[in-house]
């Protein structure tokens, strides 16, 4: 600062902003501080929860650890987590699969397609599905799938179910993400003489891409950790989760999480502190895998 | 070749079938609107075959609007109508039945601002051909290789042609979306301003490349640059509030123009 009049410059540090006479601007200082804090203040209320949580869970799951429960089945008597993790994964599986296609499709044709009132009625219909608590939506699906179609506990009650909750979300971020696309891709891809459909295959979608991968970690984070629709759907299982889609009950960690946390039993009490850790690996191995594939797939944009 | 059915056709060589009458692209009583407004006003104008046509105006005047006309970008806009024809050698563009795809495959265009696809610079300069299936695999490098020739960009990236775009200059990226507009084999090249963006040196090669397509391509540019009009074209029209004032030889157009309008636009005078 050439131009610092009255030797302020000299006594202030470097940074502090000046105002048109080159005199420090006090007011701006104070802001500046103000700002700062509110934003670590922030910060501190999102990181001190997740510290806490990974901290009870890893705290409490390590020193009770066996491997064992990877591999065996539940018993009586405790056993190990193998039909819950698996049953869980199948949940997750046929969930990223089906909300996953019917929220990406519905996302496509909000964004591409839906026009004007039908744009409108559909987008607040996604809404108040995603508002319906989650325990309803559970009790719909013990009603409708379990006892009147016959399905008694099943995998596939539970996947409708879990998919109704989070399509509404995938759809979401989808459109938003749509939208986001620079209408100069399109236009480019239009002045090519390329076909709606080519354009939205390999432009279009790929660079929304992120912002659908998000909506779908956040369905998968929902079908991973929800516990309400599937007690009503789901039911429990002590043993491996068999392939059939109805008429049989699957076991799943958060019951585990949930339940054997209040068992007298010392074993029980163990597995739901394993069980919690799987959880929280799940998840974290879930975003990895996500950043991974958006990091590939977007190599060739303009953030790069 | 008609619209309807796009018939096979070499990468290389376009086919410039000439009807006799030298005329690539002509303007029928062309009028043009958004809801309410008419942007152009009942236009007869004609492109001549193999030549480089400028489009000057001052701001707002349609020069977009109209370049837009020519392969049909305006279709998707809200609210468009159009009266009036366009024809592309001899057939009607807006008639019912023409396909879009295959028009755009012969009406290529080059935005102002460079616009290259989120893929790598060799598949940049392929998209059209694999949209349209013009070459088989065997064929790919072969194409991206002439291409970037084409434009004079081969030095520059052919050690990285399946890096991003994104990193190349905006000059070198607007080359690239030539290269790749030139790809599908266009008989008529639309271009809206395509150096406001870049330095003069990229400017004088763009210029120098486009005089050099001209005889095998017909070339429609909008430019805001007078100088650059009176260097690449060989004809110019002057749009002034959605009319063609008038289309005539560029040196004429410069130095006697017919209209008072044009004469007054051409010397500064207005703008
Ligand atoms: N989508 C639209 N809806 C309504 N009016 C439009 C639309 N597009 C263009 N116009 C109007 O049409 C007129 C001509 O616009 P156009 O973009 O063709 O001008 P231009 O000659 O290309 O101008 P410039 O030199 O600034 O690029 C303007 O008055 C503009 O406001
Ligand atoms: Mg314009």
């Amino acid at each position: 600062m050439t131009t610092a009049g009255a030797g302020a410059a000299g006594r202030v540090p470097d940074n502090t902003p000046l105002d048109l006479y080159g005199r420090p601007a006090w007011h701006r200082v104070a802001a500046g501080y103000v700002g700062w804090g509110a934003c670590g203040l922030a910060v501190a209320l999102i990181a001190a929860p997740l510290a806490s949580v990974l901290w009870g869970v890893i705290g409490r799951a390590v020193p009770v650890w066996r491997w064992s429960v990877l591999t065996e089945a539940g018993n009586g008597q405790g056993g190990g987590l193998a039909n819950e993790i698996v049953g869980t994964l199948f949940i997750l599986a046929g969930v990223s699969v089906l909300a996953g296609s019917v929220g990406v499709l519905s996302g496509i044709y909000l964004s591409e397609y839906a026009r004007g009132r039908t744009g409108a009625v559909l987008r607040g219909a996604s809404e108040v599905l995603a508002g319906i608590p989650s325990i309803v939506l559970g009790y719909v699906g013990y009603i409708a799938l379990v006892i009147a179609l016959h399905w008694q506990y099943s995998l596939a009650a539970a996947l409708i179910t879990l998919s109704a909750l989070t399509v509404p979300y995938i759809a979401k971020s989808t459109e938003a993400a749509l939208r986001q696309v620079p209408t100069t891709y399109r236009e480019g891809a239009e002045a090519l003489g390329m076909s709606p459909l080519r354009s939205l295959r390999r432009i279009t979608l790929k660079a929304a891409l992120p912002g659908i991968t998000t909506g779908w970690l956040v369905a998968m984070a929902i079908s991973v950790g929800e516990t309400a629709p599937l007690l009503y759907t789901a039911g429990f299982s002590d043993s491996l989760p068999s392939l059939s889609l109805t008429h049989s009950p699957v076991g799943y960690l958060p019951y585990v999480v949930w339940t054997f946390y209040n068992y007298p039993a010392k074993a029980f009490q163990s597995l739901s502190y394993d069980a919690a850790l799987i959880l929280v690996v799940m998840v974290l191995v879930l975003i990895v895998l996500a950043r991974i594939v958006v990091a590939f797939t977007q190599r060739h944009t303009e953030r790069n | 070749m008609s619209l309807s059915s796009p018939a096979a056709r070499s990468v290389d060589s376009p086919v410039v079938v000439d009807r006799g009458d030298g005329v690539a692209m002509r303007a029928r009583g062309l009028s043009l609107g958004f809801g309410s407004t008419a942007v152009l006003a009942d236009l007869d104008l004609d492109i001549h075959r193999g030549t480089i046509t400028a489009l000057i105006g001052p701001t707002g005047s349609g020069k977009t609007t109209f370049l837009r006309s020519l392969n049909r970008m305006n279709d998707k806009v809200a609210k468009h109508w159009h009266r009036g024809d366009v024809l592309l050698d001899g057939s009607n563009i807006y008639s019912p039945g023409v396909q879009l795809m295959a028009l755009r495959r012969r009406v290529g265009m080059l935005f102002q601002r460079p616009n290259p696809f989120p893929m790598s610079i060799a598949e940049n300069v392929l998209a059209g051909v694999k949209a349209h299936g013009i070459a088989g695999k065997q064929h790919y490098r072969a194409i991206v290789e002439a291409r970037l020739r084409e434009v004079g960009l081969w030095e520059a990236v052919s050690s990285r042609l399946g890096s991003s775009p994104f990193n190349l200059s905006g000059g070198q990226q607007q080359l690239l979306c030539l290269a790749r507009a030139l790809a599908t084999g266009p008989e008529v090249l639309l271009l809206d301003e395509p150096t406001s963006s870049l330095d003069p040196i990229t400017t004088e090669h763009v210029e120098a490349l486009l005089r050099s397509l001209a005889p095998a391509l017909t070339i429609v540019i909008v430019t805001h640059n007078l100088a650059q009009a009176r260097r690449v074209s060989n004809r110019t029209a002057f749009f002034y509030q959605g009319r063609l004032v008038e289309l005539t030889d560029t040196t004429k157009l410069f130095e006697s123009p017919e209209h008072p309008e044009t004469a007054n636009y051409v010397s500064g005078r207005m703008g």
